[in-house]
């Protein structure tokens, strides 16, 4: 399973693809506050970079794998 | 070359020539709904199969090309020649693709860039033709886009660690390259994924993903369209990272990156006295050339900041120059200077190469969060631009164009009410040739600090805010470069949506439900081909094993059966073999085909009319007869253009119809095909011709008198007569009919050439329907068993030694009135014994055809007929002109097929 939601928090593992984004977005809809935790997610359809970036999702845990991080810092810079 | 490939390229090619065919038909029919949805099919089709495989370049040109279609065939684009020109130029070019395809040669940048050229060509047609006025509204947000590639802001949004890894990169030679890319809002569907895309670019250094528009509410959002641009930083060739994009060439922008714009200080720009006497310091020991002391110098500054001022950051940069081997000592002065006012150092302006030279400016003012600073680069550049003398002639040039700038910057911020008084001001300066006015306009309008302050805000919020705050600030911008967008996509998106694919999917079913065909490969039939070759001759050792059961162990029964049983095996070979002929058949319309094209094509180049008949295209031959036709016709054609045809003019003044006729018709006579091309131009002049051959030593004086019209007309098969001098002042002809006699002889086959002066020509090729097997004579000499082939052959003929005249020691003999040379086949042969004549004295004589003269041999005796299979000699023997091949008999011997054109 590549998304893990809990209460407010989402945790994505290994790959999230394009298909899980439409899922994330229902998922997100009357959240507020919701954190992400990256630290084991290699790579992410920007599909759902999207989605998290437009509901102003807090990232709790910022991927290892470089190229995700980097480029995710890039987008999410005000919760580095 | 994997099966489905090699299948996809078979039909390509198909396609393209159906193509090629149809275009040629809808000149002639423009209004033809039915063709231009046939036309619109196949290059949907094609389109599509190409999507199977990794072709980007052809299905670019090939999409293009469909949407062309799709618009001519819902007549928002009128046919027209250019229309025709372009799609055929486009055809060509997959053509060549497909060429390069089946040699695996990788597409070179040159064929992705004529691609996107070509593509490009085709949808100008669909825009010029259906929406002029998108081209001017486009246009209009272009003048301010080019300076807002402000790469050095791009570049502040790298962290400082990459930056400085890129940078080290560089120093070892590596070039550094810039790619904004700007996906298309359908990509997902189409199964991309750009940030996959991004961080798989070659020397891949850093990606940064921006939103392209202010975010909607999550309810209204659409989680599969895509709004987001990415940026790159690589370390590589830019041709690299185009071949890397090469699927999406119009999306993106690259440019190199001068190593010397990565050292932009970034951090709290907290500063004091202190930096003050460090700069001071610093500057001292720059003058003095004391870089160690200066380096000691920045180390202890550097211990004693905090690593998060912009101080620190300017500092660390300076470490790294003065590590250098040799440390750049201007760019040290600038960082230096910089610490006093906090400013990045202006590293001077970017080298901007866009990959596609595209056209879709309007995209690149969607630069993200640098509006601010776009403008003030915007403004000075115009500023300096004012200032400069006035006594330029191309002062009103200047001055409109800084215009054009200035009321784009303005309608880009909404300022439009400012508009007013810059046309006032323009004009002025434009009456009195005087830049000044409009400066001042611009110094009112945009005051240098005003126009300065935003940009350190920028430079501040680039390292720290989110850019979506950024693109709230400036929503005026985005909405400018929607609008210019919008008509694009207004086009593009009922072409490319789901109708036509409906529509045609249709068709395409109901095509795959009945293959009538089956596509095999030549090999797989020249092997059957040999196979069966290989059959006949093992048959025919089965009546010499009769003979040999009768003749030598005296069983008559068992010699009677075999004969039987060959008489069934016989039949059923007979049979096998007429039907593997037949599969190698091919209609003569494979090669007349691309006449129509080629007609059309030279004629226009020449300005000549010409209609093209072709008549006959079922009629069928070898596959090998037909191929070797393709040169040879097309060289008579064009030779028959290039010379036969008058220009309209005079052929009018001739009395004849403006547009000449060419007519090429092709049929079966017994086992030959004809083929006849006839003009109606203006014929050969037999006499010029004569004249000319006589000139040039080809004939003497006693045949120039003595050759009729047609047989003058014929001179120009041989060879030497075919230059261009000859052609130029005579009526044409003559370029190479040599080389198109020996291609046709090639394969066994004549031709004859008819011509009247002023009325026109007709060209007459004769070929056998298949060279699979050969008809040959069997005839014996010296003990020996030679074959000649039967179209070779005119008659067999006994002659009595009294009627055999010497004349100057060449036998000779009359026939029917015509005297026909002898030759002694042993003599020709370099045998010693002398030809044997039968119990009546006569000696037997094979007459024999030899280009249009006769021969007859001399030889001991005739024999059967027989069907071989003629092999080439080959290795040392292959020098012996005198035979044209052997030949493998029944009983295991080898038969010699004589060369009756070396004989005379």
């Amino acid at each position: 399973m590549a998304i893990e939601y809990r209460d407010n928090e989402v945790v994505f593992s290994d790959i999230v693809g394009v298909e899980d984004a439409e899922v994330l977005l229902a998922w997100l809809q009357g959240r507020e506050g919701v954190q992400a935790d990256f630290a084991v997610c290699t790579h992410m359809h920007p599909a759902n970079v999207q989605v998290l970036m437009a509901a102003q999702v807090r990232i709790a845990q910022w991927p290892v794998a470089v190229p995700l991080d980097v480029a995710l810092r890039s987008a999410f810079s005000t919760g580095s | 070359m994997n099966e489905l490939l090699a299948q996809f390229l078979s039909e390509a090619r198909d396609a393209l020539e159906g193509i090629g065919g149809k275009l040629m038909e809808l000149e002639n029919a423009p209004d033809d709904q039915e063709l231009m949805t046939q036309l619109f099919r196949t290059v949907h089709t094609l389109k599509g199969n190409s999507g199977l495989f990794d072709f980007p370049e052809m299905s670019r040109v090939l999409h293009a090309g469909e949407d062309l279609m799709d618009a001519v065939r819902h007549g928002d684009v009128q046919y027209s020649q250019d229309l025709a020109d372009r799609l055929l130029d486009a055809m060509d070019f997959v053509s060549a693709l497909c060429d390069g395809i089946e040699k695996e040669a990788p597409v070179s940048p040159e064929m992705a860039n004529e691609a996107v050229r070509q593509a490009k060509a085709l949808r100008a047609l669909i825009r010029t033709t259906a929406e002029p006025e998108v081209a001017a509204l486009s246009d209009a947000p272009a003048a301010p886009a080019s300076p807002a590639l402000p790469l050095a802001q791009w570049l502040a949004r790298v962290p400082e660690a990459i930056r400085m890894e890129a940078w080290e990169q560089a120093q070892h030679g590596s070039p550094l390259v810039w790619v904004h890319y700007v996906p298309s809002e359908e990509c997902f569907y189409q199964g991309d994924d750009p940030l996959h895309q991004a961080n798989q670019t070659p020397g891949w250094l850093w990606t940064g993903m921006a939103a392209r528009a202010p975010w909607p509410a999550l309810p209204e959002m659409d989680a599969y369209r895509c709004m987001l641009d990415f940026d790159v930083l690589a370390a590589a060739e830019q041709a690299e990272v185009a071949t890397h994009y090469r699927y999406v060439p119009d999306q993106i922008q690259t440019m190199v990156v001068p190593p010397q714009w990565l050292l932009i200080p970034q951090g709290d720009p907290n500063g004091g006295p202190v930096y003050d006497d460090f700069v001071e310091d610093a500057l001292g020991l720059l003058d003095s050339g004391d870089l160690a002391g200066l380096g000691r110098a920045v180390d202890t500054m550097l211990d004693l900041s905090s690593a998060a001022l912009w101080l620190s950051s300017a500092l660390r940069w300076m470490q790294r120059l003065l590590v250098m081997p040799a440390p750049d000592t201007q760019a040290l002065r600038r960082l230096v200077e910089s610490l006093q006012t906090l400013q990045v150092p202006a590293w001077s302006e970017p080298v901007v190469v866009t990959v596609a030279a595209s056209s879709a400016s309007a995209k690149s003012v969607q630069t993200g969060n640098v509006h601010a600073i776009a403008l003030k680069n915007v403004i000075d550049v115009q500023r300096e631009v004012l200032s400069l003398p006035d006594d330029a002639a191309w002062l009103p040039g200047r001055i409109k164009a800084a215009v054009a700038s200035l009321s784009g910057c303005l309608r880009a911020f909404s300022r439009h009410g400012e508009l007013e008084g810059l046309n006032t001001a323009a004009e002025q300066a434009l009456a009195n040739k005087s830049a000044v006015g409009l400066a001042q306009w611009l110094d009112a309008a945009f005051p240098d600090d005003a126009a300065s302050e935003p940009s350190s805000s920028a430079s501040a919020t680039i390292a720290s805010a989110a850019p979506a705050a950024e693109w709230v600030s400036v929503p005026a911008t985005v909405a400018v470069s929607n609008t210019a967008t919008e008509p694009e996509l207004a086009i593009k998106e009922p072409l490319d949506a789901d109708a036509p694919e409906a529509d045609v999917k249709f068709g395409r079913r109901s095509e795959d439900a009945t293959p009538k065909s089956l596509k095999v490969d030549q090999v797989k039939i020249d092997r059957l081909m040999n196979l069966i070759g290989e059959m006949v001759v093992a048959k025919n050792a089965m009546p010499y094993l009769a003979n040999r059961a009768e003749a030598v162990f005296g069983v008559r029964e068992l010699s009677r059966e075999i004969k039987a049983q060959y008489a069934t095996i016989n039949r059923i070979s007979e049979e096998m073999q007429d039907a593997i002929m037949q599969i190698r058949m091919m209609p003569v319309s494979f090669v007349f085909q691309r006449f129509p094209r080629l007609v059309r094509d030279i004629s226009r180049r020449l300005g000549k009319q010409v209609n093209l008949e072709l008549e006959g295209q079922d009629t069928a031959a070898d596959k090998n007869i037909i191929e070797s036709l393709g040169d040879p016709l097309v060289h008579i054609v064009r030779n028959s253009l290039d010379h036969g045809f008058e220009m309209p003019e005079v052929r009018q003044a001739a009395g004849k119809p403006v547009a000449g006729t060419l007519r090429i018709a092709a049929r079966q006579e017994a086992d030959r095909v004809v083929i006849e091309i006839s003009d109606d131009g203006k014929g050969i002049d037999a006499h010029a011709v004569k004249v000319k051959a006589y000139q040039k030593g080809l004939i003497d004086e006693a045949a120039m008198d003595r050759l009729t019209d047609q047989e003058a007309v014929n001179l120009v098969f041989i060879p030497g007569f075919s230059t261009s001098d000859v052609v130029s002042d005579l009526s044409g002809r003559g370029v190479g009919m040599d080389v198109v006699r020996t291609a046709i002889e090639q394969v066994h086959g004549s031709i004859v050439l008819e011509s009247v002066k002023g009325e026109g020509t007709r060209i007459r090729l004769s070929l056998p329907l298949s060279m699979a097997v050969t008809n040959v004579m069997t005839v014996e000499s010296n003990q020996q068993m030679f074959g000649i082939p039967m179209d070779a052959v005119v008659e067999t003929v006994r002659v009595p030694r009294s009627a055999v005249r010497t004349i100057k020691q060449r036998k000779a003999t009359v026939l029917r009135g015509r005297v026909v040379p002898l030759r002694d086949l042993n003599t020709v042969l370099g045998l010693a014994a002398p030809p044997l004549t039968n119990d009546s004295d006569e000696y037997a004589v094979l007459v024999v055809r030899v280009g249009d003269a006769q021969l007859g041999l001399l030889v001991d005796d005739f024999h059967e007929t027989a069907d071989i299979i003629l092999k080439p000699l080959s290795g040392v023997l292959a020098g012996l002109r005198a035979y044209s091949g052997s030949a493998l008999m029944g009983d295991g011997t080898v038969l010699m097929v004589l060369n009756t054109k070396e004989m005379l």
